[in-house]
C-alpha cells in the first residue's frame, strides 16, 4: 500500500523551520514522500518551544504546534555549525530528490548549502527557498515572521470593521498559505523533472504568495485607483451577510443570502413571511440600504436560539448558515469525525491526541498521516546508517564530537 | 477562428507544459486551482455554463460599471486559460463534456456534491471513458458526511473552519468575530486542490491510473489554524479573539499610515526600545519581560502610539529592520503596486484584454529557474474558444456548431 502512494520513493531533505516550510513539507509527507527534517538541539525549532504543551507540561517533544505540523516526518539532529555536519547534510542532499529551506534570503548560501553547490552533488535536485521576502530584491535580508505577512500583503488594509483601523486575521495566515503554494511549486517541479530529467531552483516569497490571495483588491486599485473599503462582515453584493449573536456566551452564527430566492426562503424559514413582501428588503439593493434594520430583525430571531438550531432551521430552508465553531467544537465535530479527518497516532511522549489530518480524500491511493511527528533527533542513527552508510562506530564518533547535536 | 493572443513575454514552457485540465464551477475554488496550473504552463479549458461564472458578476469593474468581461475578480482568477461555454444540464452539453474529458488529464470543479453525479459526469462515469483521468471535487464539507449538502458561502465556511472565531478587535465582546477580506476559504480550497491534483498526476507516472480527490473546504481551514485548533486536544485552551495574546504584535498608527509592530522576544523588544531612543519608561518593571509586557499592554500600547504618531511608516520600518526588529508596513494596495522590492523582483505582470484593456496583475509568487511562471494570455471572454475547441479539437462541423448555438448548448 505505502509504495503505491503518489510520492513513494521521493526523499525530501527538509531544512525548513517554524511553520511555513514545515507546512509545505507536511503536504509532501501526506502524499507519500519521505521527509527528513534536519534539526538541531542548539537552535530548536520555534514551534517545539511554543504552547500548547500536552497537559500544559512543557517539553521539546510535547508541543501541539510542532506535533500538528510535522506529522509523518522523520527527524535528524545535526549541528550545521560543524564542517562534519555540513558534510553529512551534503550526503543527504545527494541521496534526496528535494531540498527545502525557509531561512531569511541568502542565509542558506552563507551556510555553504546554496543551490549552485547542491546541484553539483545531485544534478537533478529540486530546491525550494521560501523566505518571507524571497531570495532577491532590496529587502530580501529583512526579518520576516508569518504574522507580519497579513499586514504586509495588504490583507489587513482591506479587513476590518468600518471606522476601525486595519485588522489582523487572528492567525499567522502567511505561513500555511506560503507552505501550500510551496508544496504546489515543488510538485510542479517534480512534473517537470519527470518530463525533462531536469531539476531546478524555486525562489518563493511568502509576501508574494500572500498578495496572490488579494487579486481583486489589487485590481480595484489598478482599475479605479481605490482599494475596497473595510466593511466588516458585509458584502457588496449580498445581504444579509454577517455573523449574528445566538444564545450562550460569545456564540455566533454566520448567515448569507445570495439571491432573491434565498431571501424568500429565509423569511419563510424564520417564520416571518410578512418580511418577504416588506419593501425595505425587496431587493439586494434595498437590503443593503436598510442593512442595520435587516440585521436587527435577524439578530432578534437568532438571539433567542442556539447556533445549532439556527443552522438547522436555515439549512432546511435552503439558506447558507453555520455556527462560528470553536476549537473545542471542531474536535467534537461528528461530521469531521465521520469523514475520518482526525488523526490519533500514539506518540511516545504525548500519547494519542486528536490532530487535524489531510483535507483531501484520494479514492485509490489513500493519503493519510502515516506516523506522528518525530521527537527531536529520533531518526538520526537510522538515517546515518541506513541511508548514508555510516557504521555504528562512525555514528558514535560523530556523536562524541558533537556533530549530532 | 482560433484566437492568437499576443505573447508579450516569450518564455520557455512552464513546468506543467503538456498537462490538460478541464475546469468548471463558480467563483474561486476550482478557478484558483486551475489558475495555479495554467500560470505554470498547463492547458486549462474553463467551461462556463450559460450566463458564465458567478465571478463575472462581482467587481471590481472599471469605473464601477458592471460588465461581465471586466470583472477584476474574474480577470485575475482566469489568466492563461481557454474559455468555452457549455450547458451541462443539456444532454448534448454532457456528451461534449465527456468527449473533452476523454483527452484530459484532470477535471477540477467546485459544484455541490450532488450535481456532477446527477449529470452523469462523476468519477465513476468519467473513469470508464478515461481510466487515467484525475478528478478533483471541491465542496464546502466534502463528498461524504452528514453536512455534505449544506449550503455555503465564503463567510459561512470561514466560520465552519473555525477561523472566524479567532479574529476581531481584542477586548470587544460586543462585536462579532470578523471575516478576512475576499474569498479566502475558496482560495485555500483552490491551493489545496492544486496540491492534491498534482500529487495524483505525479503518482500516475507509476500507477498509470487516475483517481478521485475529495477536497473539503472546512478541512482545508481546520488544517491551517496555527496552534489554535490543536490547543484544545493538547491543553484544553479555548482559542478565541478575546483570549490572551503575546505583545507587542499590533497594527498602530503613524503619521502617514499604519505599521505592524512585532517585538515579542527580548532581543526584538530591546531593538525596538533602542529604535525609540531608549525612552525612560521602557525601563519600568512593567515591561521587563515578555509576560509582563503582555500583561500590561493597556499601559504599553498608548506609549507606543505616542512614539509613532509623528513618524513615517517607511522610515520606522526600515530603521526597525536595520536592528533586526521584524516590524512591517501595513500595506495599502497602492503601496504594493509602488513597492520597490516587489518591483525589483518583477512581481507584477501586465497584459492586455480585449474588453478590459491593459492592466497590472499580481504575478509570479515563485520563480522557477528552468521553467518559469508566465502570463501568456488574459482571461477568456465567455465562449471565446468555442470554435477552436469544439470545432478544431473535437471536429464538429459548421452545421453542428450552429445547432449548438441555436439550441443554447453553447
Amino acid at each position: 500500500m505505502e509504495n503505491q502512494l503518489p510520492l513513494a520513493g521521493i526523499r525530501v531533505a527538509d531544512f525548513t523551520w517554524v511553520w511555513a516550510g514545515p507546512f509545505a513539507t507536511m503536504q509532501l509527507a501526506h502524499l507519500g514522500a519521505e521527509v527528513i527534517r534536519i534539526e538541531t538541539e542548539n537552535r530548536v525549532c520555534v514551534t517545539r518551544r511554543i504552547p500548547p504543551y500536552a497537559d500544559g507540561e512543557p517539553g521539546l517533544n510535547r508541543s501541539g504546534y510542532y506535533n500538528q505540523y510535522n506529522q509523518g516526518k522523520s527527524s535528524l539532529s545535526l549541528n550545521l555549525k560543524k564542517p562534519e555536519g555540513i558534510e553529512i547534510a551534503k550526503k543527504l542532499v545527494a541521496a534526496s530528490d528535494i531540498v527545502s529551506e525557509n531561512f531569511a534570503g541568502g542565509v542558506i548560501n552563507k551556510m555553504g548549502l546554496g543551490y549552485e553547490v547542491l546541484k553539483q552533488l545531485k544534478s537533478d535536485i529540486i530546491m525550494i527557498s521560501m523566505a518571507g521576502y524571497g531570495a532577491t530584491g532590496p529587502e530580501s535580508a529583512y526579518v520576516s515572521y508569518g504574522p507580519a505577512q497579513v499586514p504586509m500583503s495588504g490583507l489587513s488594509s482591506v479587513t476590518g470593521f468600518p471606522g476601525f483601523p486595519p485588522m489582523h486575521v487572528g492567525f499567522s495566515y502567511g505561513d500555511p498559505n506560503g507552505g501550500l503554494h510551496g508544496a504546489f511549486a515543488v510538485l510542479a517541479a517534480l512534473m517537470h523533472r519527470a518530463r525533462t530529467g531536469e531539476g531546478q531552483y524555486i525562489d518563493l516569497s511568502q509576501w508574494e504568495t500572500s498578495v496572490a490571495l488579494l487579486g481583486e483588491a489589487l485590481m480595484a486599485q489598478e482599475m479605479n485607483g481605490e482599494a475596497p473599503p473595510r466593511i466588516g462582515n458585509h458584502d457588496e453584493y449580498m445581504a444579509p451577510h454577517g455573523l449574528f449573536r445566538c444564545q450562550g456566551e460569545d456564540r455566533w452564527v454566520s448567515i448569507v443570502v445570495a439571491s432573491e430566492d434565498e431571501w424568500q426562503r429565509l423569511c419563510q424559514g424564520i417564520g416571518q413571511p410578512g418580511l418577504a413582501t416588506d419593501a425595505r428588503f425587496a431587493t439586494v439593493a434595498e437590503r443593503k440600504k436598510n442593512e442595520d434594520a435587516l440585521e436587527a430583525l435577524i439578530g432578534s430571531w437568532t438571539g433567542v436560539r442556539t447556533d445549532a438550531e439556527v443552522t438547522q432551521t436555515l439549512q432546511a430552508a435552503g439558506v447558507a448558515a453555520f455556527p462560528a465553531l470553536t476549537n473545542k467544537e471542531l474536535t467534537e465535530d461528528k461530521h469531521l469525525d465521520e469523514r475520518g479527518f482526525f488523526v490519533e497516532h500514539e506518540h511516545p511522549e504525548v500519547g494519542a491526541r486528536r490532530h487535524a489530518g489531510v483535507p483531501w480524500v484520494f479514492s485509490e491511493t489513500l493519503c493519510q498521516v502515516r506516523k506522528p511527528a518525530p521527537c527531536l533527533g529520533q531518526d538520526t542513527d537510522d538515517i546515518l546508517q541506513d541511508i548514508l552508510g555510516y557504521s555504528a562506530d562512525e555514528v558514535a564518533t560523530l556523536r562524541a564530537n558533537e556533530v549530532l547535536t | 477562428m482560433s484566437d492568437q493572443s499576443p505573447t508579450p513575454h516569450p518564455s520557455p514552457p512552464g513546468p506543467l507544459h503538456g498537462i490538460h485540465v478541464l475546469e468548471c464551477g463558480h467563483m474561486v475554488g476550482a478557478a484558483y486551482a486551475a489558475k495555479l496550473m495554467a500560470d505554470l504552463g498547463a492547458e486549462v479549458i474553463k467551461i462556463e455554463e450559460p450566463g458564465g461564472d458567478d465571478a463575472r458578476r462581482r467587481g471590481p469593474y472599471p469605473g464601477n460599471i458592471f460588465h461581465p468581461e471586466k470583472s477584476g475578480l474574474f480577470l485575475y482568477m482566469n489568466t492563461n486559460k481557454l474559455g468555452v461555454s457549455l450547458d451541462l444540464q443539456h444532454a448534448k452539453g454532457q456528451e461534449l463534456f465527456r468527449r473533452l474529458a476523454q483527452d484530459a488529464d484532470l477535471v477540477v470543479h467546485n459544484y455541490p456534491p450532488a450535481q456532477m453525479p446527477a449529470r452523469g459526469l462523476d468519477y465513476e462515469e468519467l473513469h470508464k471513458l478515461n481510466p487515467r483521468l484525475v478528478i478533483t471535487s471541491i465542496s464546502p464539507f466534502g463528498q461524504t458526511g452528514p453536512n455534505r449538502d449544506y449550503h455555503a458561502h465564503d463567510l459561512t465556511m470561514w466560520s465552519a473552519g473555525g477561523i472566524v472565531y479567532l479574529s476581531g478587535p481584542s477586548g470587544r465582546e460586543d462585536l462579532p468575530p470578523l471575516k478576512a477580506f475576499g474569498q479566502q476559504a475558496g482560495m485555500q480550497a483552490g491551493v489545496n486542490a492544486a496540491v492534491g491534483s498534482l500529487g495524483a498526476l505525479f503518482g500516475r507516472f507509476k500507477s498509470g491510473q487516475g483517481q478521485h480527490i475529495d477536497v473539503s473546504i472546512q478541512e482545508c481551514l481546520v488544517a491551517i489554524m496555527e496552534n489554535n485548533y490543536i490547543s484544545w486536544p493538547y491543553d484544553g485552551t479555548l482559542a478565541s479573539r478575546l483570549g490572551f495574546r503575546l505583545v507587542p504584535q499590533d497594527v498602530l498608527a503613524c503619521r502617514d499610515g499604519y505599521i505592524y509592530v512585532l517585538a515579542i522576544e527580548d532581543h526584538q523588544w530591546n531593538g525596538a526600545v533602542e529604535l525609540m531612543g531608549n525612552p525612560e519608561w521602557a525601563s519600568m518593571d512593567l515591561f521587563q519581560d515578555f509576560p509582563s509586557r503582555s500583561g500590561n499592554w493597556d499601559v504599553l500600547k498608548p506609549l507606543l502610539e505616542d512614539y509613532l504618531q509623528d513618524k513615517s511608516v517607511q522610515e520606522t520600518y526600515h530603521a526597525a529592520q536595520a536592528r533586526r526588529v521584524p516590524f512591517a508596513p501595513v500595506s495599502t494596495m497602492g503601496d504594493l503596486l509602488d513597492s520597490s522590492h516587489l518591483s525589483a523582483r518583477g512581481f507584477f505582470a501586465t497584459i492586455g484584454h480585449p474588453e478590459a484593456g491593459s492592466l497590472r496583475y499580481a504575478g509570479a509568487p515563485y520563480k522557477f529557474s528552468a521553467s518559469p511562471w508566465a502570463l501568456r494570455s488574459p482571461a477568456p471572454c465567455l465562449g471565446q474558444h468555442n470554435v477552436e475547441i469544439f470545432g478544431g479539437r473535437l471536429g464538429l462541423g459548421q452545421a453542428e456548431l450552429d445547432e449548438l448555438r441555436t439550441t443554447g448548448v453553447m
